[in-house]
């Protein structure tokens, strides 16, 4: 499912070179809940940067699915990211133009989906994470965690095989996150979806099948914490 | 990805960003490239004000379509009476009037001043110009007058008013009578039957008696200086120009154009430096307007066009949003352009510009329009989609960082 080889990734920044992952090497099988934690600055953004195809490593090799998506041209990234990838990110990341429906069919849209399906497939999932009374408000119209709820469903509109969470609660309070995390617990469990995310809270851990600790841009750790 | 997809995405990402976006900047822009689009087409619309207005003040009331003039060396035509017949047999000539003209003094209370008479067959004159319909005093001659003329309003003048340079017998009113005194040394002294205003400068710093008493005092007989002609349309004078010279006139023939010697072409020549000018300036700011909105609104957005390639949408679908949210402004700012020049066509149109040669009313022809139109897509194309290209290729993590 997701296979990462010695991934480094070095950025310059001025005169000062800085090492975000010095030879990380991950493999996630499908349907696993993987949680990526470190301080800060120990590489685990840079790591789902790189597995989500919104970076490239200095070097390594990454599979997904079976396709060494390193090897992909621009144009195939982005559409490996639109038809195989969720990301969902920390800030919401939302387009405030749009409604909350309309953020989550827009990839859809892209795909060119008939309009009956995305529109109901849309709305399925809206109403699974809770927001079935919310979908044409748009995102100044929502709390946070409804932002978050949107962002996960616009993650999911398209059934990808892979879900990436860059601290999606970094933002909520905590009856908030463990509302989102009880989400993807039951994403995981109830569809077997996988799912990386990246978190620094400690009672997180408690969500994930596996933990992936970071120190200074590699793996420092690997613990078993939930039983898939 | 379908190509359509991919438009109907870029369709649908423009048109919220236009109903959710800023209104006020929407209207601002739209509003400035209207106002660009006036200006695109006012100027040439006002050219071609004046170019019809001078082939109209030329045709009605100077030259008519054709100037019959005498062969080269002769100071007159000859046999005007037969060439007349002659030339009025040609299809689609319909009327003649030949025209006797001197330099002559004018004398009125005590005041006098040098203008150009000319002798006419009033009937014949009414077939090739309008002068007859514009008096604005008493009537316009008769075949049989013998000692009645009929004067310009600029020549008649106001009391008082010296004309500013302009021949003026500054307030002969009709019933008047006014000595004349010819080249040949021939004084006459007649009564003023009419006074006409055609706007056209140089019929209205002029005067008309009968040939009948020109001939008489100049001593000719069956002879004018150049015979007026009249056709059926206008705009086809080349081609009755050599009708004419086809059917053995040997006479010099000219068009209206050609008498006007290069004036108006001169002037026209001068509006098309200032119109292209103007233009020029118009389509530039164009550029810069279009240029910064949509600079503005995607280095705004540069967080949002990361996050839509973040989640897999294809850079040339963002890119094309912005292009439609241009064309929308474009069309739109064209259509209210269209609007605006139509009202201030309306009002120049009632209250219309006074030049030198009469009113001139402003005319839109729709070869300016479109032009104006095909100008303002071709500057605003290029002016949004590169500011979105450049923020749309950047990197997606540098774009979602801002």
């Amino acid at each position: 499912m997701i296979v990462a080889e010695d991934l480094t990734r070095v950025y310059t920044m001025g005169r000062v070179e800085v090492r975000a992952l010095r030879g990380v090497s991950l493999s996630v099988a499908r349907g696993e809940f993987v949680g990526i934690m470190g301080a800060s600055g120990s590489g685990k953004s840079t790591l789902l940067h790189i597995l989500g195809l919104l970076d490239r490593p200095t070097s390594g090799r990454v599979m997904l699915d079976k396709t060494d998506v390193l090897a992909l041209s621009d144009h195939q990234r982005t559409q490996f990211r639109l038809n195989r990838l969720g990301y969902v990110f920390q800030d919401y990341a939302l387009i405030g133009e749009l409604t909350a429906l309309e953020n989550v069919y827009l990839t859809s849209l892209v795909r060119g989906d008939p309009e009956e399906e995305y529109l109901r497939k849309s709305t399925d999932i809206l109403e699974r994470v809770g927001l079935g009374d919310r979908m044409d408000h748009r995102q100044s119209e929502l709390s946070g965690g409804e932002q978050q709820r949107v962002a996960i469903a616009r993650a999911l509109v398209n059934s990808p095989s892979i879900l990436l969470a860059d601290e999606p609660c970094a933002n909520l309070d905590s009856q908030t996150s463990k509302s989102i995390l009880d989400l993807f617990r039951r994403l995981n469990e109830d569809l077997d979806q996988t799912i990386l995310m990246v978190s620094h809270e400690e009672w997180h851990k408690e969500y994930f099948c596996r933990v992936v600790t970071l120190r200074d841009g590699l793996i420092e750790e690997v613990t078993e914490c939930r039983k898939g | 990805m379908p190509v359509l997809a991919g438009l109907r995405v870029s369709a649908f990402l423009a048109w919220k960003s236009i109903r959710r976006g800023s209104k006020g900047t929407l209207v601002l822009t739209i509003m400035i490239v209207a106002l660009i689009f006036v200006n695109l087409v006012f100027l040439p619309s006002i050219i071609s004000g004046v170019v019809e207005t001078f082939d109209a003040q030329s045709i009605d009331f100077d030259f008519g379509n054709l100037v019959v003039e005498p062969r080269e060396g002769s100071q007159y035509i000859d046999g005007v009476a037969s060439l007349q017949r002659q030339i009025e047999r040609i299809p689609g000539i319909v009327g003649t009037s030949p025209r006797t003209a001197a330099g002559v003094t004018y004398f009125y209370k005590g005041r006098n001043t040098a203008s150009t008479l000319y002798g006419i067959n009033p009937e014949d004159e009414r077939s090739v110009t309008r002068i007859a319909e514009f008096m604005t005093e008493g009537e316009f001659l008769s075949d049989g007058d013998t000692d009645a003329i009929v004067m310009g309003a600029t020549l008649a003048g106001t009391e008082g008013d010296e004309g500013g340079g302009l021949p003026t017998l500054e307030g002969v009113v009709v019933g008047d009578s006014v000595r004349v005194d010819y080249p040949n040394g021939e004084t006459r002294t007649y009564r003023v039957k009419g006074i006409f205003e055609t706007q056209s400068f140089g019929v209205d710093t002029s005067a008309f008696i009968t040939n009948r008493e020109m001939s008489e005092v100049l001593g000719l007989q069956d002879q004018a200086s150049v015979i007026l002609v009249k056709t059926e349309e206008n705009g086809r004078e080349e081609e009755f120009k050599r009708e004419l010279l086809s059917y053995g006139i040997q006479e010099e023939v000219r068009t209206y154009r050609e008498k006007a010697g290069g004036f108006v072409d001169q002037a026209i020549q001068s509006f098309n430096i200032i119109n292209a000018i103007s233009t020029l300036v118009s389509l530039i700011i164009a550029i810069v307007v279009i240029f910064i909105v949509i600079f503005i609104n995607t280095v705004n957005r540069r967080r949002q066009i990361g996050i839509l390639k973040a989640i897999g949408i294809d850079q040339q679908i963002i890119i094309n949003s912005y292009v439609l949210q241009v064309l929308f402004i474009t069309v739109v700012g064209a259509l209210v352009g269209m609007v605006l020049n139509a009202g201030v066509t309306t009002y120049l149109t009632a209250y219309p510009l006074v030049f030198p040669g009469g009113p001139v009313y402003p005319v839109v022809e729709a070869s300016a329009v479109l032009w104006s139109v095909a100008s303002l897509f071709a500057v605003s194309l290029p002016a949004g989609y590169i500011p979105a290209w450049r923020i749309a290729r950047e990197d997606i993590l540098t774009a979602i960082r801002g």
